[in-house]
């Protein structure tokens, strides 16, 4: 009853696991507590119809950092991930596809199909995003320094950093400077003349974003990406039983390197004594007392319905207000009873093409566009998408020649303008079909099952607050040390022993486990004093 | 034609007159140079002119208030004995499509009761985020007035530069490094959105963001420019904003009068074919007639297209430099409207003549419609609803019109330098011009019964006639990939060219845009630094 944790995870969606796995590691005795009846959050497989499963939300195992891969040994515990050939087929309405290869010269080759110049470009812009990203990525591997009162860790990371941005060059230290506050439209456009392949680079620096193209910043956030994985339009990985393996793998990681795990265990509150984080109550009314509470949860989930705001200054609680958190992307799964044909792989046997990601984002214009609509409240008629079909890679997801697909739709605002989610999810679906219709004909007939994930769902079934599947908006002002508010992006909070480990903290981003590895080590330091 | 004599018969030549290229004419001239300005035009001034368009009524064509002239160059040029006389220009008058308005003044309680009848909230607000925006300002100051630092390099005294800025910055309380780092950062309305609910409010503040740039009032990076607003509004030695008396051109004109008595040469009519480069270095320039002058340096006050592209020949600056120059974004997105009345306009919230019209009148309704006017220039057309800036210059300064007459000068964007294919300025012109009319009609219909003459100015005709590239008014975009240390090129903010004895010295450079003369003034004060003059 009266038992007193070392220390309480709150979520155990992948940033939470890494943490436990770090932490334990350090010789903490963590409890992550998980209020769904699987491990994973966003990182999940789940059957959505019989003999049908799929990466409910995340589908692709995108840029896990490596050094975590190793630490955890992922591999070990089970992860297999595969890497198709293809990268990215992108659709254009003129039946035409823009192939691009994983390997770099097969993808330039493809390329010069389009323009020879465009074929240079690729290795150069794939150069460039490299060389930047490997910069940016030491200062992803950092704790935020501390803007007020640099301690000496701080100064040598911040030194390390300054050197390696140094030995980039005038000409890319000016790369940096220039294209972060830079609307990522004109950035590929520095690079290329054919219009799909500006659309679908473009398209990376958008994703689960309230940017368009011609959004100033939208440059940054495809560095951002670029800081963990230089393919231009990003690596593609499969992992074999979906998504959910990779946090299976970390479960299974943290627990073997002494973490419990407890599902079905649903926080109702942390609790706060004096300003310090005394442990958390459940919603059964269990309690379970902690030296320290570790958030996996979006920083407005935590600090404003876990916590009681009353134990924060109006200020602080004003700016946590004001942090922005307005999702953009839905999820539709889709069982299917074949493989839809494609037109315009028609004669390019279909199979291996869609093994990578398929994307409908024909140029700049149409993504801008399909933003506009969302700046007035609603969902894009003409949306971009991103679609895969894991099962395709393995075929364990689905029934013997059955598919499934995983459909990433872009924009759904959280805040429908004159209606809800609830009113415009089955119109939503069917946005979503007719769009890839346009390019499959024959997709409707397939059709078996239709899961349809709105912003609404992501918040309430996922707790993503603002349906935000970054847990925040990636934008300049919520950045490396202003995320999520500037003098608290070092994993603390204004509450003792009460710490942030989730996408909402430096470096964020897609699933890359890095903000929970930062702040295991930061947790670690602080508790050991 | 002369040759290349032994001596130069100028210290420096200074390419263009407007406002920029006087002050940085002005200032070498009072360090004992002898200087010689060279304007395409018929008049001085260049964006900041008055024109008799129509007999009586004259006009400032283009740039038609002023805030942000330096108060260290008023001084050091002593403008107001060469006749600079800056007349106040009170308030923001924003009217409603429901019959309502909002109406803010320089006057505190006023204001707080104005915007107290939309929010109570709000009122309280308005008051806080002033002062937040004044130490903001604080902060932005000194920077306007420094030379860009280079950063990627390793010379002591440019790492000083950086360090002071960063010691400024960790100056600041906690709280207002918060709101320096989101102002630099955010949308105008994403910024504002965290004060303010009233939307009217929001979107007529927000109008100040999105000034002459390719940007809406929802784009990250707006913000900043808000500030731009609040920094003439706290300067000392004049208040806010105002018209110079005489229209805009008054404000050149004196600048030409101080440049003159310490000795500048200046010459209408005489545009630039080349500037002629010897031995990596400049020399001179060439007229378009033929003449041939001489210099030890070249200021060019023009932008980098027109210096670079147009008036030197290719093969003296190196690939990457030209890469930068070519990259370097204009985006014109901006109109002019000026008419000659007959009455004055009558608004249907706000009847009769009053207070409300010897301000701005800012046509920005809400945030949807400043958001959406943006959203059809993106695709190539003017906006068919946009945003309005008018003022009334003649009731504070009766000589710029005959008696009971007026002049109505309207900002006008988006109106995008380039349009979608099948359309161009020389056809939509006037649709432009009559669009303006019926917008501002929808609030003072009697607009239309009073209008003795139009002037409409497209983005094209600001290319064509102020050689001002792409018609961007501020000689290209404030965005900030093109501010401070990367204006125009990156590795060239610190008003130097590739080209020995060739500066830039226009609103190309740090700080940029609007009647502010630092690009002139600190342009000067490095050439001085060179002593190559």
């Amino acid at each position: 009853m009266a038992e007193t944790r070392d220390v309480i995870i709150v979520g155990g969606g992948h940033n939470g696991l890494v943490a436990a796995f770090y932490l334990a590691k350090a010789g903490f005795k963590p409890l992550v507590l998980e209020r769904r009846a699987q491990v994973g959050g966003a990182a999940i497989t789940e059957e959505f119809h019989l003999g049908f499963r799929c990466s409910t939300l995340a589908h692709n195992a995108g840029p896990l950092r490596a050094d975590i891969v190793r630490d955890m040994q992922l591999e070990r515990h089970g992860l297999k991930l595969t890497t198709p050939d293809v990268n990215t087929v992108s659709l254009s309405p003129d039946g035409r596809a823009l192939i691009l290869y994983s390997d770099a010269k097969k993808a330039a080759a493809e390329i010069a199909q389009w323009s020879q110049k465009d074929a240079s470009s690729y290795a150069d812009f794939g150069l460039a995003l490299g060389k930047i990203g490997k910069v940016i990525g030491e200062a992803l591997l950092l704790t935020p320094p501390n803007i007020d009162s640099p301690n000496s860790g701080d100064l040598w990371g911040m030194l390390k950093t300054g050197r390696s941005i140094r030995n980039l060059g005038k000409k890319d230290l000016y790369r940096v400077l220039r294209w972060g506050p830079m609307a990522v439209a004109d950035l590929v456009a520095e690079f290329f003349d054919t219009e799909p392949l500006r659309a679908t680079l473009a398209a990376r620096g958008i994703f689960g974003t309230f940017l368009g193209p011609w959004s100033a910043g939208s440059s940054l956030v495809l560095m951002l990406r670029a800081a963990a994985d230089p393919t231009p339009a990003g690596s593609i990985q499969f992992p074999v039983g979906g998504i959910g393996a990779i946090t299976i793998a970390m479960a299974a990681a943290a627990k073997q390197a002494g973490a419990e795990v407890r599902t079905g265990a649903d926080i109702a509150e942390i609790r706060v004594k004096d300003g310090v984080a005394t442990g958390v109550v459940l919603a059964s009314g269990e309690e379970i007392s902690a030296r320290a509470v570790v958030s996996n949860a979006d920083p407005k989930r935590t600090l404003m319905r876990l916590v009681d705001p009353s134990h924060l200054t109006p200020d602080f609680v004003q700016k946590i207000k004001n942090y922005r958190s307005m999702g953009t992307v839905a999820k539709i799964n889709l069982a299917l009873s074949a493989l839809p044909d494609f037109t315009a792989l028609k004669n390019k046997g279909t199979g291996d093409l869609l093994k990578g990601r398929i994307q409908i984002s024909p140029e700049i214009d149409y993504l801008e566009r399909a933003f506009d609509e969302s700046k007035y409240g609603n969902f894009s008629r003409n949306p971009y998408i991103e679609i895969a079909i894991p099962s395709l890679s393995d075929p364990s997801l689905a029934p013997a020649g059955q598919h499934v697909m995983s459909i990433y739709m872009q924009y759904a605002p959280y805040k429908l303008k004159g209606s809800d989610w609830e009113t415009q999810r089955t119109a939503l679906g069917e946005t979503v079909v007719k769009t890839i219709s346009q390019y499959a004909p024959n997709l409707p007939q397939t059709i078996l099952r239709h899961q349809i994930i709105t912003p609404k769902d992501l918040e309430e079934t996922y707790g993503l607050t603002g349906g935000h599947i970054f847990h925040g908006e990636l934008a300049l002002d919520q950045f490396f040390t202003m995320r999520p508010l500037l003098d608290w992006a070092r994993y603390n909070t204004p509450i003792e022993r009460l710490y942030l480990c989730g996408s909402g903290t430096h470096p964020g981003t897609g699933l890359t486990g890095g903000s929970g590895a930062n702040a295991a080590r930061e947790i670690a330091k602080a508790l050991k004093k | 034609m002369p040759s290349v004599s032994s001596g130069s018969k100028y210290d420096v030549i200074v390419i263009g007159g407007g406002h920029n290229g006087l002050t940085n004419a002005a200032y070498l001239a009072k360090a004992g140079k002898k200087v010689l300005v060279l304007e395409r035009r018929h008049i001085l001034g260049g964006a900041a002119c008055t024109e008799e368009v129509f007999p009586g009524f004259k006009f400032s064509v283009c740039s038609y208030v002023v805030s942000l002239l330096r108060p260290e160059i008023i001084r050091d040029l002593d403008l107001p004995r060469h006749g600079l006389e800056i007349l106040p220009l009170d308030g923001t008058f924003t009217p409603m499509p429901n019959g309502d308005h909002l109406w803010r003044v320089n006057d505190h309680g006023k204001t707080h009761r104005e915007i107290a009848r939309h929010s109570r909230v709000d009122a309280e607000a308005y008051d806080e985020f002033g002062k937040a925006m004044q130490a903001m300002c604080r902060f932005v100051k000194p920077i306007l007035s420094m030379i860009p630092p280079d950063p990627a390099t390793l010379n002591p005294k440019e790492l000083m530069k950086l360090l002071f800025i960063g010691k400024r910055f960790q100056g600041m309380s906690s709280e207002d490094k918060y709101n320096q780092v989101q102002l630099m950062t955010m949308s105008a309305i994403d910024f504002l959105d965290q004060w303010f609910e009233t939307d009217v409010l929001k979107a007529t503040m927000s109008a100040s963001g999105i000034i002459g740039t390719f940007l809406g009032v929802r784009s990250p990076g707006t913000a900043y420019v808000l500030l731009h607003h609040y920094m003439g509004e706290i300067d000392g030695a004049f208040r806010a904003w105002g018209f110079a008396r005489g229209g805009t051109g008054a404000i050149s004109n004196a600048i030409a009068d101080a440049a003159r008595e310490a000795g500048v040469e200046i010459r209408t009519e005489a545009p630039i074919a080349q500037i002629m480069v010897k031995n990596g270095k400049a020399i001179g320039v060439a007229l378009t007639n033929g003449d041939e002058i001489y210099a030890d340096v070249v200021s060019s006050s023009v932008d980098p297209r027109l210096t670079f592209n147009k008036m030197i020949e290719p093969g003296h600056l190196p690939d990457e430099f030209m890469e930068g120059v070519n990259r370097y974004k204009f985006r014109g997105s901006s109109g002019k409207v000026n008419m000659a009345l007959d009455g004055l306009p009558n608004f249907k919230c706000m009847p009769g003549v009053g207070a409300h019209l010897r301000g701005a009148m800012s046509i920005s309704p809400s945030v949807e419609y400043m958001e959406k006017a943006y959203d059809e220039a993106k695709y190539g057309h003017w906006s068919s609803h946009p945003y309005i800036d008018m003022v009334i210059p003649t009731l504070t300064d009766t000589s710029l019109a005959p008696p009971g007459k007026h002049i109505l000068s309207c900002f006008v964007q988006y109106a995008p330098y380039k349009l979608a294919p099948g359309l161009d300025w020389d056809t939509e012109k006037e649709k432009f011009g009559d669009n303006v009319v019926n917008t501002i009609a929808e609030y003072a219909p009697n607009i239309k019964d009073i209008i003795l003459h139009r002037q409409v100015v497209t983005p094209l005709d600001l290319e064509r006639t102020w050689g001002l590239t792409e018609g961007n008014i501020f000689q290209g975009e404030l965005s900030l990939e093109q501010l401070f240390f990367l204006r125009p090129v990156a590795g060239w903010a610190q008003f130097r060219s590739p080209i020995k004895n060739l500066y830039m010295c226009g609103s190309a450079t740090h700080p940029g845009g609007g009647i502010m003369g630092a690009p002139g003034r600190l342009a000067a004060l490095e050439i001085l630094k060179d002593g190559g003059a």
